[in-house]
């Protein structure tokens, strides 16, 4: 893998950073349907297999999430996904760049409390 | 196969459905599957307990389905970039699908790297494919669509020779044997005239009370007809169309208000729906007539529904009882007996009868065409079979199995034919509007409206049409001797297949592109015949307006709205002469009155064409009087009555004799009309006429008046014509008191129309003609190239050894020669047959006319040499170096 610096990296796409951070907190048992599953919950929203699949397979080729293979004992074995560290650089520069964005922004309905579940 | 030995229990517990696991296992790669479908399973079964079945199911197909563009876009891309995930390296291979997105990545490169093969194929699987969806949407509404009445098939049209009267419908009405109703309807447009708009002309039907009973249709808003509705002195009541409803404002509270139809305050008493039509689609408004036991003018049809218990065409019985009901009643002349031949038609029979032979020969002929198209393609595509020998061959080497080789063909041709059928729906909607125009569709021709259809037709006909192609290269490789084929590349054998069915095929369209060139070409000259007719009239910067009056209103009110508009058109700017007849030249025959003529009472009993006009209209029209004088201002309605007379009617009366000073007797009175001119023939009725008998009185002068007329307009500007139509249209609409447009025409649309059918169909059988020839140019072109692919080692050797490429070339040429000249042959032999069939449509020339069959072969050998040219110089351009060097 090159080695590049994070601020290189365009910011993510939103669906890629769902995506990554949904790996995050999936924790080491981070396989697709897991992943998809893990995004429905937290998002509330219906997420099809495909389009965690297509996403993960660009991060992976981006260098920003990497996959290895487990062997259970009970099933067939999985496809594992884990954040590398470019991606972890790439999480905190985005993240960074829209708080940069929200600094100084207050919405009227700035009340309004959103959970971050 | 998964194997589900080893799987996780809910696998066992609750598989899949079928369906979507297979499809789920087409669409992921090797790697994933087996746990994607295991997780996909587990939830499956999770969400069948707690939300049920069908829920759970519904989940899947929605993952499936939204999956699917994320899947076949990832199997793309991962073929782009050949992207494979460290974690899948030990079981690689991608989704079922993978190959055929693989093929269809390979067919697009390669497609791309032969831009005049792709092109040769698109288009001609477009043009095949446009021909038949453009007669396709013709056809659909008018022949295959419902009509818009209820079970139409017990709708029938009761026929006796000569039409129906008020008498006689009165007569049967309270017993039509075998009929549950019965209706009579006659022609009867109305103008329609609303405070502060201009006068409008409504297309509508006069019709007994009966007419929406026999159909079955239910009106939009309000009702249909009552019985008594068509009872004299009942109230005078209309039905609209959905149509003229929208343009009246679409709003409900229409029923119940009164419209001034035909100069009567009509109550609208109902609104049909949308699409509802009878019996043409230009008809807006049905109004009940009051019938009348008297009347016998033979001026109605009769539209019956048949009683459930009888059959259409088994109604002999039925219709003998009603012609014996007549007879009862009526006395008949032998010449005019109506109760001879009775007959019942079919509803859609009586719509559409006259149109059906016209639309099924076009939709025959373009069948053909697409046949021939396909023809072309499937020699293209098998000349590419050719060329790939030796890389299909290695393929196979490789481990390609013959059922990947196909499939790479299949996806190749759907590619094509996908995109042909695209370049198909644009050019069949060109070819619906010239089809619409062409054939003598009559008042049916609103009943075709371009619509979705043409897309969808043309998609699904390249579709097909390029699938069953891929068939014929297909079973060439699948039965094809493949490591047979890379043996021959190395010993530079020709493969000695004859291709005489392919020679063949190229003659047959070749003759069909002769014949109907033949056609077109006959066409061509007919038309320009009749082009250079002179009609006798002035043709630059005349505008025709053409309008009517309330048929109610009496001959004098008639005359006035006339004679006071007439004023208005002279007044604009650029108007020399303004002049108003109760009927046009070249708009058929009519109004022919008897004659006398004082001093000759042995005239045999005959008549001449009668038109009433204003003074300037021999102006306006540029019709020269040739004797004697025109219509002067004192000719006016209390002094002596005046005719002018036609040279032919001056030949054909006075012979020798000076006609002027002569009296002529029309019968408004004894004294008869003195004839004070003779002016010019002009084609009175019809453009192939020739001379006949006309005579030309003035408005002032004429007691009878009809309720339509057209006004002349000479433009004093003639480059100015349109605007001048622009401007006196809106004059007529602004001023014309009671005056409905009917419409603004030139002069030369109005010998247009005259040239009549052969004017029509020249551009429709021009443009198949012009099909064919593409066509027959592209077979000579794909079988000469294919000859010369097959030879090139040949070619090389040859020159190689020293002859000429020019002797080549020639060589090649002389075999498209062969092809062009035995095509030519039978196209010409078979058109000295078939143009008989045109010779209704033919003026001034033989259907064997040698001029137009030369003509057509010639212009195919032209283009087919042209054709054959192409691979003619390729082959000559061999180079003998690189053939060599392959060996």
């Amino acid at each position: 893998m090159n080695e590049t610096r994070a601020s290189d990296f365009a910011p993510l796409g939103s669906f890629e950073e769902q995506v990554m951070l949904a790996v995050f907190r999936t924790g080491a048992d981070a396989y697709g349907m897991k992943v998809r599953q893990e995004l429905e919950r937290v998002t509330n929203r219906a997420v099809t297999i495909g389009s965690v699949y297509i996403t993960l397979d660009r991060l992976e080729a981006k260098g920003l999430v990497a996959s290895s293979r487990t062997v259970r004992a009970e099933s067939s074995s999985r496809r594992v996904f884990s954040v590398t560290a470019v991606g972890v650089r790439a999480l905190a520069e985005t993240r960074a760049m829209r708080d940069r964005l929200w600094d100084g922004v207050h919405l009227p309905a700035d009340d309004l409390s959103i959970d971050s579940a | 196969m998964e194997s589900q030995s080893n799987g996780e229990r809910s696998v066992l517990r609750t598989p899949l459905p079928k369906m979507a696991a297979s499809l789920f296992r087409a669409l992921l790669p090797l790697a994933e599957r087996r746990e994607v479908l295991e997780d996909l399973a587990a939830e499956h079964a999770d969400r069948a307990k707690t939300h049920g079945r069908l829920a759970a199911r519904f989940w899947l197909w929605r993952q499936l389905v939204g999956s699917l563009p994320s899947l076949v876009r990832r199997t793309w891309w991962r073929g782009w970039t050949g992207f494979e995930p460290s974690a899948s390296r030990m079981e690689s291979g991608g989704p079922g699908i993978e190959t055929w997105i693989m093929d269809a990545r390979y067919s697009t490169r390669r497609l791309a790297a032969r831009p005049t093969y792709t092109l040769l194929v698109v288009l001609t699987l477009a043009l095949g494919a446009a021909g038949i969806a453009a007669i396709f949407s013709v056809a659909r509404p008018l022949l295959l669509d419902p009509l818009p009445v209820v079970r139409e098939d017990e709708i029938g049209v009761l026929w006796m020779p000569g039409d129906w009267s008020e008498r006689e419908f009165l007569h049967l009405r309270p017993d039509f044997p075998g009929f549950q109703r019965m209706a009579a309807i006659r022609p009867l447009d109305a103008t329609l005239e609303i405070p502060g708009e201009p006068l409008r002309l409504v297309r509508g039907i006069g019709t007994s009370a009966e007419l929406f009973d026999v159909l079955g249709t239910r009106p939009l808003l309000g009702r249909t007809f009552q019985p008594g509705d068509d009872l004299p002195g009942a109230e005078p009541v209309a039905v609209i169309s959905h149509g003229l409803w929208h343009e009246l404002g679409g709003s409900a509270s229409i029923v119940g208000r009164r419209l001034h139809l035909g100069g009567t305050a009509r109550t609208i008493v109902g609104v049909m729906p949308r699409g509802f039509w009878f019996p043409t689609p230009a008809v807006r408004v049905w109004t009940p007539v009051a019938l009348n036991p008297e009347n016998g003018a033979g001026i109605y049809a009769l539209f019956g529904r048949i009683d459930p218990t009888v059959r259409l065409d088994r109604m002999q019985g039925q219709l003998g009882a009603i012609a014996a009901r007549l007879r009862e009643r009526f006395q008949y002349l032998a010449q005019w007996d109506k109760t001879k031949s009775p007959s019942i038609t079919p509803l859609r029979e009586h719509f559409v009868g006259d149109i059906r032979p016209g639309i099924v020969a076009m939709l025959g002929a373009m069948a053909v065409i697409l046949l021939i198209a396909c023809v072309n393609v499937a020699a293209l595509m098998l000349g590419q079979v050719g060329g790939r020998s030796t890389e299909l061959a290695v393929r196979t080497a490789l481990g390609a199995g013959r059922r990947r080789l196909m499939q790479q063909l299949v996806v190749e041709s759907l590619l094509l034919g996908g995109l042909a059928g695209l370049v198909g729906a644009f050019l069949a909607t060109g070819g619906f509007k010239v089809l619409v125009r062409s054939l003598p569709l009559g008042a049916m021709a609103d009943a075709a409206r371009l619509d979705w259809t043409v897309l969808w037709a043309a998609m699904l006909v390249s579709l097909l049409a390029s699938a069953a192609i891929a068939v014929i290269p297909a079973v060439r490789i699948w039965r094809g001797n493949l490591h047979g084929t890379m043996a021959t590349t190395r010993t530079a054998g020709i493969s000695s297949r004859g291709g005489r069915l392919e020679g063949g095929l190229v003659v047959a369209q070749i003759a069909l592109a002769v014949l109907l060139a033949a056609g077109a070409a006959l066409l061509l000259r007919s038309v320009s015949n009749l082009r250079a007719i002179d009609p006798g009239l002035r043709m630059e910067g005349v505008v025709i307006l053409d309008a009517t009056m309330p048929t109610e209103l009496g001959n004098d009110e008639l005359r006035r709205l006339v004679l006071d508009f007439l004023p208005s058109l002279q007044a604009l700017s650029n108007v020399r002469a303004a002049a108003a007849t109760l009927k046009l030249p070249l708009r058929g025959a009519g109004h022919a009155w008897g004659i006398g003529i004082e001093g000759k009472p042995d005239l045999p009993r005959s008549t001449t064409y009668f038109r009433i006009v204003t003074h300037d209209y021999f102006r306006a029209l540029g019709m020269e009087i040739v004797r004697g004088r025109g219509f002067l201002p004192t000719d006016r309605a209390g002094t002596e009555r005046v005719v002018v007379i036609n040279e032919a009617l001056a030949a054909k009366y006075f012979g020798g004799e000076d006609p002027i000073g002569r009296v002529v007797q029309t019968g408004f009175d004894e004294r008869g009309e003195r004839v004070i001119g003779v002016v010019k023939n002009v084609a009175e009725a019809n453009l192939t006429d020739g001379p006949v008998a006309a005579r030309y009185m003035l408005y002032e002068q004429v007691p009878l008046m009809w309720h339509e007329v057209s006004f002349v307009l000479w433009a004093a500007n003639p480059e100015a014509t349109p605007a001048l139509m622009q401007v006196a249209r809106s004059t007529l609409q602004r001023e014309g008191r009671r005056l409905a447009l009917q419409g603004t025409v030139t002069m030369e649309s109005v010998v247009d129309e005259a040239v009549g059918a052969p004017g029509r169909l020249v551009t429709l059988l021009s443009l198949v003609a012009g099909l064919a020839l593409v066509l027959g140019a592209v077979g000579v072109y794909g079988i000469i190239s294919h000859f010369v692919a097959r030879r090139t080692r040949d070619y090389g050797i040859r020159i190689a050894l020293g002859l000429a490429p020019g002797r080549l070339v020639s060589e090649v040429l002389g075999q498209g020669l062969v092809l062009l000249a035995l095509g030519s042959a039978v196209g010409i032999g078979s058109a000295l047959v078939l143009t008989r069939t045109l010779s209704s449509l033919l003026y001034g020339v033989r259907p064997a006319d040698p001029q137009s069959l030369a003509g057509a072969a010639a212009a195919l050998l032209v283009v087919g040499l042209l054709a054959a040219l192409i691979p003619a110089l390729r082959a000559g351009r061999t180079d003998p170096v690189s053939v060599l060097r392959q060996e």
